[in-house]
């Protein structure tokens, strides 16, 4: 589903982010992606959605690279891939249905469906009852939750979580890991970028460890350290 | 996506207001320095066929102040070839030469305060000599006013050539201003939205998708400046037309009269140069700030 090959990125000419890291994720497979800040796992996940361009190495995406993708090509792939991260991202004018619905609108899906997608989604991430409520009317772990929704409501078939329990405190990020896992379960790939030790040694799964760009662990059913 | 658009330009009243009169006052002038030209030209087509100067006589003038102007030009050695226009001639050529259009203009105008008229042309074609053929006649009774043709038509080209080029560099510059504003318009916008742009990139909205509201917002502007543009030179000639038709039909700015149809034809390239100048500024903008 996700393969780098020897993937390198500078940022302006002198910031090693990311040097040749290689790994391959299969198709439904959760990944926790760890390491010290700055070691380079938010540019990893911006170079799977195209958000940051490689300097050298390539990049498959769903069988693709990524590299030779059309520019108006990008938006296509982009529906394929879900997105979270730590601040939520959430549009603070909008009303929780508003906010879901927007992600559908903004790539022209009809309203009939937007009509059904929006409860059903909302319903699977708990949140129905505050459909109508503001972002700033709910808690840190609903918010998260309302941003999944929106990652989640196109069914992509890879979701990118950057530090998504980052703001979040511990009884709340379990709550929030069990929804991930159940989206992980329905056949999602899942990337998650976290310093949340509790959590990577806990779940167990596939852990890759960057340091200064480099993967210097790759381990299936792995610990934080 | 329209509903989008009206959001946005209520967003910014103010700025959205100054690039679309910026562009109003830049097409206007514009507008006026391609009136300009086509009265000049026209006014050379109109007294293209070599009469040099008009004798215009009273309209009430008698039979025998006529005779004696009569036989005074068929005497001069120094007159090639003349012709006589009388009252019915004039008030025709008055509606179909310079006012086809404009029916309200020569109802002004009745036949009897037309003049009749010679149009002279004389042998030597310096403006010496017809100078001196043409003032003999300005004092003969029975005569109105001697209109001298290329000498007058030749002043005012002049002075309008200077007008013309000021009228248009001052156009142009604020044309380049109205732009600048227009792209800042487009950019406070973008500003603006930049959550929801962002949120739109991440769920794959298509680039454009994303372009279209600022390319319709800033094409809107420019269009808006150019129907005021447009109105505005479409009033500027409809004065001079009424000025003419009131102050004196002798005067020789008549042949200086542009048709409708002819300031349609300028309203319509404003039209174009509007919507141009607005969407190469959102344009740019969008290139610059959107990074779609
Ligand atoms: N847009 C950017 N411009 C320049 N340097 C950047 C940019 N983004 C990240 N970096 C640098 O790249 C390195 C890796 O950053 P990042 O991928 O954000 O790490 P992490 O998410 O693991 O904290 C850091 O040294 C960071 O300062
Ligand atoms: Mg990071």
């Amino acid at each position: 589903m996700i393969k780098l090959e020897s993937v390198t990125k500078v940022y302006k000419g002198e910031v090693l982010a990311l040097h040749q890291a290689s790994c391959d994720i299969q198709k439904g497979e959760f990944v926790f992606l760890v390491g010290q800040s700055g070691s380079g796992k938010s540019t990893f996940l911006r170079l799977l959605n195209k958000e940051e361009e490689p300097d050298n190495g390539k990049i498959f995406v769903a069988g693709k690279d990524i590299a030779r993708l059309r520019r108006w090509r990008v938006p296509q792939m982009r529906r394929q891939i879900g997105s979270i991260f730590q601040d939520f991202k959430l549009l603070p004018n909008k009303t929780v249905s508003q906010n879901v619905a927007f992600a559908l609108e903004v790539i022209g899906r009809p309203r009939h469906v937007i009509k059904t997608q929006v409860p059903a989604i909302l319903d699977l991430v708990g949140l129905q009852t505050k459909m109508n409520r503001f972002p700033h009317e709910l808690s840190g772990g609903e918010q998260q939750r309302v941003s999944i929704a929106r990652a989640f409501v196109n069914r992509p078939l890879i979701l990118l979580a950057d530090e998504p329990t980052g703001n979040l405190d511990p009884a709340t990020s379990v709550g929030i890991m069990r929804l991930l896992e159940r989206i992980n379960e329905i056949g999602t790939t899942v990337v998650m970028a976290t310093h949340d030790r509790g959590i990577v040694d806990t779940m167990r799964r596939r852990v890759i460890e960057l340091n200064n760009g480099e993967i210097v662990r790759d381990q299936a059913r792995g610990v934080y350290e | 996506m329209a509903r989008e658009t009206l959001r946005n330009l209520r967003r910014n009243l103010t700025l959205t207001l100054a690039s679309i009169l910026t562009v109003a006052v830049s097409l206007s002038l514009l507008g006026i320095a391609l009136l300009l030209q086509r009265g000049v030209s026209n006014a050379t087509d109109r007294w293209q066929d070599g009469v040099e100067f008009i004798v215009f006589l009273e309209p009430d003038i008698t039979d025998s102040q006529l005779g004696l102007v009569q036989e005074e030009i068929e005497r001069s050695a120094a007159i090639e070839s003349y012709r006589f226009v009388n009252q019915e001639e004039s008030y025709r050529e008055f509606n179909e030469d310079f006012f086809p259009e404009n029916p309200e203009i020569t109802q002004l105008v009745t036949k009897e305060i037309i003049p009749p008229s010679y149009r002279i042309i004389p042998k030597q074609l310096s403006a010496a000599a017809i100078e001196i053929v043409a003032s003999g006649f300005e004092t003969k009774p029975g005569v109105k006013k001697v209109v001298r043709a290329t000498d007058e038509i030749q002043k005012i080209e002049k002075a309008t050539d200077v007008i013309r080029w000021i009228v248009l560099g001052a156009g142009v510059i604020l044309l380049g201003t109205g732009l600048l504003l227009i792209l800042n318009t487009i950019r406070m916008a973008i500003f603006a939205r930049r959550r929801e742009i962002e949120v739109m990139k991440l769920v794959g909205a298509s680039n454009s998708f994303i372009l279209v509201p600022f390319m319709l917002e800033g094409t809107f502007q420019g269009l808006v400046g150019a129907a005021l543009g447009t109105a505005s030179v479409y009033g500027a000639n409809r004065a001079f037309e009424e000025w003419l038709a009131s102050e004196n039909v002798l005067n020789i700015l008549q042949s200086f009269a542009v048709g409708s149809g002819e300031v349609w034809g300028i309203g319509g390239l404003l039209f174009l140069v509007g919507a141009l100048v607005g969407s190469v500024g959102s344009a740019i903008a969008a290139y610059r700030f959107l990074d779609v």
